[in-house]
């Protein structure tokens, strides 16, 4: 398929003999909002790592916009459009919120110690665009007032907006969200429904794993459902919400009893 | 455009200082104590590349005094021994220096954490060694003598005077440089590093190839300051390159606060002062004293002497400020 930026073929994935991700295949369609949903221990996370990098399939392939991701490095795949939230927030905390954004525009800037050091017109050029992105990306979420706090001074939720910030100052053409709603409040997660549309609306192609349901449900356009290692549904949310096999996995299956 | 205090404190804090760094050699000032506070440039060199390190990188070292050694006794041996030009010299032992600490960089920060103090002060005696038992090179123990003044063209750094301003100079010139680069993409990437590798990473910082090449800058700045030390006090021995000195300038850097660029020469002169002042023909002790320090500071003023006197001022002027009336 052309229009499937990410690409997951047959990915396993075992830590010692814990086999978390066992003969995994999906396709994420370019420009749209998908949603891997499933039981803690599900391997979300997991696949989240693997796309990101962090450590290595055992075996399959997962292929980036056409290109094999193997033996690419984390940072190399931020380059190249993938970019990512962490489940525990991880913002830089030695740094201004504003700072937090700016870092995101790392991969998308060159100059280096000796421009910096010396203080050349390069480094100024540079530093300049870098500070009006980052505010681009800070006041699209919602922060653009808060760009000189410390960004542990802010509370939870616009914390995690700022890692949205800071992971969109990549310039990515693949978001991973992992789990952008947990310890937000209802308010705060009608606006986060909001706000990923709107990064969905730019172009760019959203992959979440989200526990809360309501919210993949009102958001995500295709949803994957992974249980115990393995892919057990797919399909739209109101496909998803009848699957008898995705409800048994949630609530238990039913036992026969004779 | 008139500054606000809170803008203003940074620019008259600096400029006082450098009046006072110009003013020093002075005889009605501190003229006296000129070959001291020569030693806190040199020193304070060495602890800016600490600070970087450590501080805005969070990685240790415990082996500083070796790329200080190297490049004293690396300008030593080829302007006392092979009369090499002494800034040629100079710059050789800054590139040998650099490409000594790039290659052991890559396998050594492999390791974190207290692995890697281990594996920099391991780094650090083995070095040490080599300057004592290479003595057809470094003359051992005793060292190297006769290394000639510093000259460009005609002029030479022959007087303590001349030599001062010299030292200053690099040690400005490198306190500049160090204050752009914390202030860059590049001293951001640093400090992303310190604030989580796994974040970092993620935002497309090359971590690896960031703490090597920090590593070398670090290496590259005590190279220039041994370079110095040899051509000021023109002679060098194993002595001044132990495994104790390299805890003093991890000392200097505490002190001076790991994350602050200025804290280093508050750092380095708070211990030479200490050292050659007050704690004279303490032997043994002194490095009972400096472990002392170390832990005292990290405990009660994590972030160093130097930036919690300046957050208690801050605080007293706010204070005063939120009261309405002028401090």
């Amino acid at each position: 398929m052309t229009n499937c930026i990410l690409e997951v073929k047959d990915v396993s994935r075992a830590f010692g003999g814990v086999v978390a991700l066992n003969r995994v295949g999906m396709s994420i369609e370019t420009g749209k909002i998908t949603a891997i949903i499933g039981p803690n221990g599900a391997g979300k996370t997991t696949l989240f790592n693997l796309v990101a990098g962090v450590y290595p399939v055992s075996s399959g392939e997962i292929r980036f916009r056409g290109t094999p991701l193997d033996n690419i490095p984390v940072h190399k795949r931020t380059t190249i459009g993938i970019a990512r939230t962490f489940q525990n927030v991880l913002l830089f905390e030695n740094m201004t919120v504003l700072e937090n954004a700016m870092t995101g525009q790392h991969a998308r800037s060159r100059y280096g110690f000796f421009e910096a050091a010396l203080r050349l017109p390069k480094a100024h050029r540079e530093e300049e665009t870098i500070s009006l992105k980052a505010m681009k990306y800070l006041n699209l979420v919602g922060l653009g007032m808060y760009a000189q706090q410390n960004a542990l001074d802010l509370p939870l939720g616009q914390q995690k907006l700022l890692t949205i910030a800071r992971a969109l100052a990549t310039e990515p053409q693949l978001l991973m969200l992992d789990e952008p709603g947990a310890g937000l409040n209802t308010l705060e997660k009608r606006d986060l429904a909001d706000l990923v549309r709107r990064i969905r609306d730019m172009g760019i192609t959203i992959l979440l794993v989200e526990h809360d349901m309501d919210l993949v449900m009102g958001l995500a356009e295709w949803v994957i459902v992974l249980d115990s290692g393995q892919k057990i549904a797919e399909g739209t949310a109101a496909e998803i919400q009848r699957n008898q096999r995705v409800i048994a996995a949630y609530l238990g299956e039913e036992e026969e009893v004779e | 455009m008139v500054l606000r205090a809170k803008d203003r404190w940074p620019y008259l804090f600096t400029a006082g200082l450098i009046l006072i760094i110009i003013l020093i050699p002075f005889h009605w000032f501190l003229g006296v104590k000129i070959s001291l506070f020569t030693l806190v440039g040199i020193s304070t060199m060495i602890t800016l590349g600490l600070c970087l390190l450590m501080g805005y990188t969070g990685q240790v070292s415990l082996g500083q005094a070796a790329f200080y050694g190297i490049g004293a006794y690396v300008s030593a041996i080829l302007s006392a021994t092979y009369d090499v030009n002494p800034w040629l010299a100079m710059a050789i032992a800054a590139t040998i220096t650099g490409a000594f600490a790039y290659f052991i960089g890559y396998p050594i920060f492999r390791l974190r954490g207290n692995y890697l103090a281990m594996a920099t002060l391991g780094l650090g005696i083995i070095i040490w060694i080599l300057f004592k038992e290479l003595d057809q090179y470094t003359g051992g123990p005793d060292g190297i003598g006769g290394i000639p003044n510093l000259s460009i063209g005609g002029f030479s750094f022959d007087t303590s005077m001349k030599r001062y301003y010299l030292v200053w100079f690099f040690c400005l010139a490198i306190l500049l440089a160090s204050q752009n680069i914390v202030g860059s993409r590049v001293g951001r990437a640093l400090r992303a590093i310190h604030g989580g590798e796994a974040a970092a990473q993620a935002t497309g910082i090359n971590t690896a190839q960031f703490k090597v090449k920090i590593f070398v800058l670090s290496a590259v700045y005590a190279s220039l300051a041994g370079s110095l030390y040899a051509h000021v006090v023109r002679q060098v021995s194993p002595g001044s390159f132990d495994f104790l000195e390299s805890v003093v300038i991890v000392t200097m850097a505490v002190i001076g606060g790991l994350a602050s660029i200025w804290g280093a020469i508050f750092g380095a002169s708070t211990i030479l002062i200490l050292k050659n002042e007050l704690l004279v023909g303490l032997g043994e002790i002194e490095t009972i004293l400096y472990g002392l320090i170390l832990v005292l500071v990290m405990i009660f003023m994590p972030k160093g002497l130097f930036v919690s006197l300046k957050e208690l001022y801050e605080a007293w002027r706010l204070r005063y400020a939120r009261r309405g009336d002028k401090p």
